[in-house]
């Protein structure tokens, strides 16, 4: 009798070590005939979601009965959208910020107001345009992606064109001899507009303010709870890993390109400037996600509302992923004002599989997760992830410390198993070339462990951090005092600024 | 074979981590398996033809993972994987000719699955999309299923005319946008230039969509335009309902050569040039029909 019982908690237990004892994932029955690629998605006044798909269709999804309805039609590229209180939606397209209105209350928009659009376009495919995120005065903040060399520019171009640059205006549109100029335009190239930049837009749209430079290829924007204003990019050409930014206003933010419309600039081609020169110019990323492991395509920031998953987690930020099966959480500290993050898996190995574009939470407190792929590593369609209400173990805060972190848990830990942890860092060069190799990669020496009375904070000492590396905390071997493991159970730390 | 030297010192630096035998199954899934799948090309080939290509040539397999370049079109560049490094590379290698071997490749179906979905037959439709001989910021009108314009938001102005069809923006939407829509007909009419004339500055204000028909706000210069469009009731063509805010008599250019016989319902048409009073250009109504 005895035997058996035993037999059968080793089972339970055995089964319960992952997000699927959790977490519910389904997928969400995708309206007829629509390529379900999406591409923005926001929770109206009402609680209906607000979807828009690749190829421009903007439909609101009722969660209380799976029911679709046609909003608008004809957008290009919608890649943000902000639901607004009178029931109108904003959506930032390829050309412009456009306001969709239901003016004569049937249900579907009648009126495309344009917004924003005094940016450049290159008619090149990479040119995507991101945002609005409004803050809490009700400025929209939109980030404009550069072009790739993947492609020339369009013979036909808005706006003005920027001469600073190896290729000129006809050989950038010269389709012919691309072979040829395409090394010399630069992997991502910004020769048109406000590529690049983060623009701050007046409530209204009517007043612009160039706020930040240095993007790449900027897919997700979003305040977080604390109104940081959070930017992801993706690893690539002057990025050798994908970077999450605490972006403020006149900061560079690393990639090059975007410099040639800095007021005044007299700098040359930034693209051929002293690499040393340009790396004291930009901010530090607040987190970095290693590529190949935790993500290497990361997209859109959302706040976690209160109860919707475990308490430990409220307030926090959410980040998807293209690539890995994966999103991402985000654990913020700060050292001497300076926002540093680690950055942990969320749903790795469950089957959300990839494609994580844009995230949106439900007034019942489910996630929706929608995906697309643009013929990138990707997905389709949304996925409808709801707690169960059953709390688990993980890792709700991290502290840096002069010599090393603490780490704050949701559930006591076993204290026998702390031992199986371990900390290796790594860095990276910023360079000219797509990606980076890890640098300087070493394990740590936890040199002691020291776990709080409540079980629930283990305090590492590892000697001094080092700043500019890429703390990674391995917590597979760890086990709540319940026998669960950790979910999430690697944390990368960026550490900015070590902590005296 | 001779062992090759590491490609670059920051992997063997990298690599002297962990001195254990790379596993090229688990380098596969973390670094390979989003865009090549077994026996069907999703992002780039799959492993069925990648065996097809590298069986026997390792050394090309590592090259060409370190320095992709573009070479199918419609199909994205591979990103370096020189972050793998290059003994890394060789496992991945061994791991793909060990489970390709013998598999072959399903043919991809071609085609728009969503050709016949109504959000696309549906008539008239405001599609925004690149097309071809106009501004990247342009917009795509099927008034009927004969008749289609494109209208550029760019340069607020309507750019040209075409009969037959809609687009096909397959092109555009089976990928990331690297390729332009399709016109599926005949151009018949060209607009070379804004009829307000060249030097004008313009501002694009949005549209109102009635009946699935646009009405195009804009200002030129200082004039507020509205330009709705609607199909002709017979035959081939397009009609024009403009009203203009001026305090000055309009004078607005359509070159003979368009290829379209234009009517006016209201002022003076005479050589190509349009003549309004304020009052006229308050509202009138130009009729294009093709030929």
């Amino acid at each position: 009798m005895k035997t058996s019982a035993f037999l059968a908690w080793i089972t339970l237990t055995a089964a319960s070590f992952g997000w699927t004892e959790y977490f519910t994932f389904e997928n969400v029955a995708p309206p007829a005939g629509i390529d379900p690629q999406v591409g923005a998605m926001d929770r109206m006044p009402d609680g209906r979601l607000a979807v828009a798909f690749h190829r421009g269709e903007v439909m609101f999804f009722d969660p209380a009965d799976g029911s679709w309805k046609l909003f608008a039609t004809g957008l290009q590229e919608p890649l943000g959208m902000l639901a607004e209180a009178d029931g109108s939606v904003l959506v930032m397209q390829r050309a412009e910020l456009t306001r969709l209105k239901d003016t004569d209350g049937d249900g579907s928009a009648d009126e495309y107001e344009t917004v924003f659009d005094d940016f450049g376009m290159s008619g090149n495919y990479h040119e995507f345009a991101y945002g609005p995120a409004r803050d809490s005065e009700g400025n929209l903040y939109i980030v404009l992606g550069i072009a790739s060399n993947g492609a020339p520019m369009a013979p036909e171009i808005r706006g003005e064109f920027s001469e600073v640059g190896e290729v000129d205006r006809v050989g950038m549109s010269d389709l012919a001899s691309w072979g040829k100029n395409k090394g010399k335009a630069g992997r991502m190239y910004a020769r048109v507009k406000w590529r690049g930049w983060v623009l701050k837009l007046s409530p209204d749209g009517k007043k612009m303010e160039p706020y930040a430079s240095g993007f790449r290829s900027p897919n997700g924007i979003g305040f977080d709870a604390k109104g940081r204003l959070l930017i992801t990019d993706n690893q690539g050409d002057w990025r050798p890993t994908s970077p999450l930014y605490d972006v403020r206003k006149g900061g560079f933010y690393g990639h090059p390109a975007s410099l040639v419309w800095k007021g005044g600039w007299n700098g040359g081609d930034p693209r051929l400037m002293d690499v040393a020169k340009l790396d004291a110019m930009q901010v530090p990323a607040a987190g970095f996600f290693t590529q190949g492991e935790l993500a290497n395509s990361p997209t859109w920031p959302v706040i976690v509302p209160k109860d919707a998953f475990p308490g430990g987690m409220a307030g926090q930020t959410l980040i998807g992923e293209m690539n890995q099966p994966n999103l991402v959480r985000v654990l913020d500290d700060e050292v001497d004002g300076v926002f540093q993050t680690a950055l942990v898996p969320m749903f790795d190995g469950s089957p959300l599989g990839p494609g994580n574009n844009r995230m949106i939470f439900g007034n019942d407190g489910s996630m929706y997760v929608g995906k697309t792929a643009l013929s990138w590593p990707g997905g389709k369609g949304i996925t409808r992830i709801k707690w169960n209400g059953k709390p688990f173990a993980s890792l709700d805060k991290i502290k840096a410390l002069p010599r090393g972190f603490a780490l704050r848990f949701s559930q006591p830990l076993d204290a026998a198993t702390i031992k199986s942890l371990s900390v290796k860092r790594h860095t990276y060069d910023y360079h000219q070339a797509y990606g980076a190799p890890k640098k300087d990669e070493r394990v740590l020496e936890v040199k002691g462990a020291d776990l709080s009375s409540d079980g629930m904070t283990l305090t590492l000492d590892l000697g001094a951090l080092q700043e500019k590396h890429l703390h990674l905390i391995d917590m597979t071997g760890l086990l709540g005092k319940n026998g669960g493991k950790i979910l999430g159970n690697k944390a990368w730390y960026h550490v900015v600024k070590a902590p005296e | 074979m001779l062992p090759m030297k590491p490609i670059f010192l920051t992997l063997a630096a990298a690599l002297s981590v962990s001195s254990a035998a790379p596993d090229g199954k688990q380098l596969f899934t973390t670094n390979c398996s989003a865009c090549h799948m077994l026996d069907q090309m999703v992002v780039g080939p799959s492993l069925a033809e990648i065996r097809s290509l590298y069986d026997g040539k390792a050394d090309e397999f590592v090259k060409w993972s370190i320095a992709p370049q573009k070479k199918r079109p419609g199909a994205i560049e591979m990103p370096s994987m020189v972050h793998v490094g290059e003994e890394g590379l060789r496992a991945i290698y061994a791991h793909v000719m060990e489970v390709s071997k013998g598999v072959v490749a399903k043919k991809q179906e071609k085609g728009d699955p969503f050709a016949a979905s109504p959000t696309r037959t549906v008539r008239p439709q405001v599609q925004r999309i690149f097309m071809p001989n106009a501004s990247p910021a342009s917009i795509a009108l099927a008034l009927d299923d004969t008749n289609s314009l494109c209208w550029d938001a760019g340069t607020c102005r309507l750019r040209y005319a075409w009969t037959g069809g809609f687009i096909d923006g397959f092109p555009y939407w089976q990928g990331n946008g690297s390729s332009l829509a399709k016109i599926t007909g005949t151009v018949k009419y060209t607009e070379v230039a804004s009829p307000f004339g060249k030097g004008a500055a313009v501002k694009f204000l949005g549209y109102n969509v009635k009946g699935g028909l646009p009405t195009f706000r804009y200002k030129v210069g200082e004039q507020m335009v509205t330009e709705a469009y609607s199909p002709v009731s017979e035959g081939e063509g397009f009609v024009r309902s403009f009203a203009v805010v001026t305090k000055a008599p309009l004078v607005l250019d359509f070159p003979a050569e368009s290829g379209a016989a234009i009517t006016t319902d209201k002022g003076k048409l005479e050589g190509g040039k349009l003549t309004l009073t304020p009052a006229e250009a308050a509202a009138f109504i130009l009729t294009f029909s093709l030929k």
